[in-house]
Parts: C-alpha cells; structure tokens; sequence
C-alpha cells in the first residue's frame, strides 16, 4: 500500500470521479484531448503496471488484420519491436492481402500503439486525420487502420506503411532524436526541406481537410491558445509527482501575457529532428509523430523548432535548430516560405510556452508514467526528468531575462 | 554498514555495460539496458547526496514561507483566498516547526513536509491576479531570488543525466549543498 505525501498527489495517484470532474472544469481543452485525458485518469488506477509481454500480439493483430481486411488468406510475417522513440510502443511488420485494385501485395506496415500510460497521452483518432489530411501535401505514412478505442489489441493504435529511410544520421544515438548531429553536408541538403516543410504546414487550409476530430478555433479570438495552455496546464495537474513554484509562475504567466490568434494554422506541435526522416539521397522523404498537432498560433511551432534545449550544441557554443540551422537563418527563411511575419513578442511568448510544454511533459508526466509503472520505457521516464528540469531552469532564466 | 550503495550501485551498473549488454541481441533491449546502465551511474553521484538535498529544500521554503506570512501579515489589503493560505501554513509549521530539530527527522518525513510547503507557495503564485498592485510586486521581490535558486540547484541535480547543453556552466550539486563542510543553510 503506497504512501502518499499530500492529498492532491493522492487524488492524481487515485483520481475520483469527482476530482476527475473538478480538472476538467478547472482546465478547458479540445473535445477528443478531453476524451483522452479523462480516459487515462479512469484508468490509472484500475490498471495493473504495464505488461512487456507481447506473446499473443502476433495472434490478435492476424485476426485484428483478417477482420480489417475481410480477408482471411493474409500472410503476416516479421514482427518486430522498434527501438528508439520515446512515447508509444511500436512494431513493424510485413502483411501480404488483396488491395482494393484486386492485386495480391506484400507491404512492410507499422503499428504504433499506446502503452498503459505515455509521456504524451493523445488520440489515434486525430493522429490518423491528421496525417490523411497531410497525404499528398507534405511526405507521411500513409494510414491503414486505426483503434483509437484499443477494442482489438488491449490499446489503441494505428497501423500505417512503413517508409524506409534514416532519422538519425550513423552513432546518433540520441534519445528521442533530440540534440542530433548531422554532418555539413547533410545538414546543407536537408535544411532548405526542413523549413520548407513547415512552411507548407502552416499554410495549408485546414478548414476543408477531414479532421472533425479537432476542434476549430475562431479567428482573432483567444481559443487557441486558451486550448493549447489549458491542454498542458491540465495534464501538469493531472500527472505532477510534486508541486513546482516556476511551473505555477510560469503558467501564471502565460494566462496574463495571452494574445488572441490572428488566422489560426495546423500546428505539428513537435517538429524538430527525430520526427522528420531522410532517404539515401538527402531528400525528406517523411515528417512523423504528428500526435501532438492542433489547430493555433504558427509561433507555437517557430518557439518549439528553435527552442535551444532541443537544439544541438556546436562547438563554437552555438545553437543548431535540429542540428541543421542558426535560430535566425530559420526564422527568415520560413518568412521566406510562408509569407508569415514573425512577430518577436508573440515568439517570445510562445518561447516560454515551449519550455513549459517540455517541462510537463518531462518532468511530470514522464514521472507519472514511471512511478505509475505503466510503460514499455519506465527506466528512460525517470531519466528524461533530467531534461525537464533542465527545461525548467531555462524557463526562469527565460523570464527574469523577459522580452 | 558494507557495501556502500556506491559500491552495490557501480557494480550493477559494470555487469550490465560488460555481460549483459554484449550478449544482447535485440535492438530494443540493448536501448534500455543502457540506459539503466545510465541510471544506476547518475544513482551512484548523487545517492549520497538526496537527504541532504532534501533538508535544504525543507529549509528554504520554511524560510521563504514564514516571509511571505510575514508579508501578509503587514498587509491590509490581502484577499481571504490568500489569508486562507496563511492559516494553512501556520497549521504545517505545527507539526514541522521552523526551529525543529529536522535533520533528525526520518527522510521520509521532510520529503512529506517539503511537498506540503511547495503545495502551498503554489496556492501564493495562483493568488497572484488577486493581489494588490503593491502586494504583487512585493511577492514578486520575494520569490525571483527563491526561484532563481531553485532552478540552480535542480539544474545541478540533474546535470550527469547529459541532456544539459551549458553542463559544464553549472556548479556540481555538493558545491550547492554545502558550504565549509556543512549543509550550507543559515544557520537561525
């Protein structure tokens, strides 16, 4: 029977339907972040810790693939766990079926499914829209199936095709892809796509895109961002293992320093390197992990890309946005592509909202996660602490500094 | 008592990086031993080091909290949500006084207490659209050097887990903690 040091770390350890009911007053966020979110607090503790063992997943995903498909003379074969990636449990596999055209075929697919609690908790449902929405405008898998209910495999999950290709450059071996080096040659190649790609993002017409799973913010009104805060600031009081003094200032913070948002834009909300893949021959031939993306301020992602602590060290003691370019090449170079104006004030807001993010998402949620037991990753939860906290202390030097 | 945790902590951490590591053949698994691997050497620096840590927090935020009371005290013009606040504090230092004797409490204990005292500055900061003009500013006065040192000392904590671009910048956590052989609190 555990101990708990203070009744709120209690009632996040063992929510109630009324202390559930209280969040989700207290914090208004999007329809299916909602759904979601009170779905993992019904469940926390009603779960047992994560299981690892996948001895019968070969079986349900067949008959999960039968049922998909109609058909009942598939072949999958080579099931895989993938390393690397730091949120949801995946595996590759190689499934050979009728496709609609009536050829027979073989694909190499990927499953991505949620372990019992992540360190983003988010929908498959809107991952799934959004990446359809992104088919033909920007490289992504394309999307076979999706659970987002996780009726078939005990969690939700999509299955999409597997591209080949390269996130991290030879020795990487950077978790989660953050701080990546990339040669100069790659880095030359990869970087001109690199903002090009996020400028064709952000201008996009998400209105007539299929994504009823989002919901739609109003031009020059405050929503967005009021979703976007209130999404991170519910799961910090939801997840947190301890209160935090610079995590409260900071929230506070960004509730009285909120601009409203001019002409809200598709959001990726983690697009940096690690979430982007390369082929042979230099060209970007996918940008990935779309599951935090929403409808806001394109400054969102302009603060995030160039957030220092998700950049790379050089030795000259610069900073390299995604291992590939200076934060200010990238900044006018993506006014170059998009036709927006950055607006420094608006940027530096999102700078510190950047930052909070990390910290939620690294320092309580990951802790939740491990302290819960309820991921495939608990040992590497406890270490990305370290990065939060150092997202912390960059926060409050980011505001004694100010504008 | 032997071994010290240290040495428990260091040899674990060589059986994984030397037998176990080598003799792994799935991708995933080599991922995660290693960073077990990384855990136990972080364990090992800072182990001895996370009562101490503790005990300094536990006095900082009396300090910072008996302040902010005194703030409130002298005060007029503070909002009952806040002076709500106040008497909760005053019911914490009831059962973990400013003047206890507290390093002789079990860790677990001022681990409780420590998190009561930051539950509570928490409930100031939210308070603060609430506040005087006069008051807020004061309050602020109050909490940029206690954040300051705050996000110092966690940065150091934290800083052989290697995602610290400036590591090399921050101060080794034991140059914080202590002070002329001593935790480095002032001493009432």
């Amino acid at each position: 029977m555990r101990e708990y040091y203070t009744p709120t770390l209690k009632n996040r350890a063992q929510p109630s339907d009324a202390w559930i009911a209280s969040i989700r007053q207290q914090f208004p966020t999007e329809t299916t972040l909602d759904e979601v979110l009170t779905k993992k607090l019904r469940n926390r503790s009603k779960t047992a810790e994560h299981k690892t063992d996948f001895s019968d997943l070969e079986t349900r995903l067949f008959d999960y693939l039968k049922k998909a498909t109609g058909q009942d003379d598939i072949v999958m074969e080579n099931l895989h766990r993938l390393s690397g990636g730091a949120s949801k449990e995946q595996f590759t596999f190689n499934l050979t079926w009728n496709q609609a055209s009536g050829t027979r075929s073989s694909e190499k697919l990927i499953l991505r499914m949620d372990p019992s609690e992540s360190i983003v908790e988010t929908h498959r449902l809107r991952e799934s829209q959004m990446l359809d929405a992104m088919w033909g405008e920007v490289p992504v898998p394309f999307v076979h199936w999706v659970d987002p209910l996780g009726e078939h495999l005990g969690h939700p999950f999509l299955i999409a095709g597997f591209l080949e290709g390269t996130v991290q450059p030879e020795g990487g071996d950077k978790a989660s892809g953050l701080g990546m080096f990339f040669e100069p040659d790659l880095r030359s190649d990869l970087k001109e796509q690199f903002v090009q790609y996020l400028a064709k993002i952000h201008t996009i017409d998400w209105r007539n895109k299929p994504l009823s799973s989002y919901d739609s913010p109003r031009d020059n009104h405050l929503e967005a961002n009021e979703w976007s805060l209130g999404w991170w600031e519910r799961v910090w009081h939801e997840d947190a293992v301890e209160a935090h003094p610079i995590i409260e200032n900071a929230a506070a913070w960004l509730r009285e320093n909120m601009q409203p948002v001019e002409k809200p834009v598709i959001v990726h909300g983690d697009y940096r390197s690690g979430n982007f893949m390369y082929s042979d021959d230099h060209q970007i031939n996918a940008v990935l992990d779309w599951e935090l993306s929403h409808i806001g301020d394109f400054h969102e992602d302009l603060s995030y890309t160039t957030c220092q602590i998700l950049g790379t060290p050089m030795d000259d003691g610069s900073v390299l946005t995604s291992g590939l370019l200076s934060k200010g090449e990238f900044l006018d170079k993506y006014q170059q592509y998009s036709g927006n104006i950055v607006d420094p004030k608006r940027l530096f807001y999102f700078d510190v909202f950047s930052y909070y993010k990390v910290a939620v998402i690294s320092v309580a949620t990951s802790s939740r996660a491990a302290y819960g037991r309820k991921t495939h990753l608990d040992a590497m939860m406890n270490l990305l602490s370290g990065f939060g906290y150092t997202g912390i202390s960059a926060l409050q030097r980011l505001l004694d500094k100010g504008c | 008592m032997s071994p010290e945790i240290e040495q428990f902590l260091s040899g674990m951490k060589k059986t994984i990086e030397e037998v176990v590591i080598p003799n792994l053949t799935d991708r995933f698994a080599q991922e995660q031993a290693g960073i077990v691997a990384a855990s136990l050497g972080f364990l090992g620096l800072i182990q001895d080091k996370a009562f101490h840590y503790e005990l300094l927090e536990n006095q900082e935020y009396k300090r910072v909290l008996t302040d902010v009371n005194d703030l409130l005290n002298h005060t007029s013009s503070a909002p009952e949500s806040i002076t709500d606040i106040t008497a909760k504090i005053t019911e914490h230092f009831t059962r973990d006084q400013v003047g206890d004797p507290t390093h002789l409490r079990p860790y677990k204990f001022i681990r409780a207490s420590n998190e009561v005292m930051k539950e509570l500055l928490c409930e100031f900061i939210q308070q603060q659209p609430q506040m005087s003009t006069e008051l807020r500013s004061a309050f602020e006065a109050l909490m940029k050097p206690f954040f300051k040192a705050i996000e110092v000392r966690e940065r150091s904590w934290v800083k052989a887990l290697g995602f610290d671009p400036e590591a090399e910048q921050q101060a080794d956590i034991a140059d914080l903690l202590y002070k002329d052989g001593f935790l480095n609190i002032d001493k009432p």
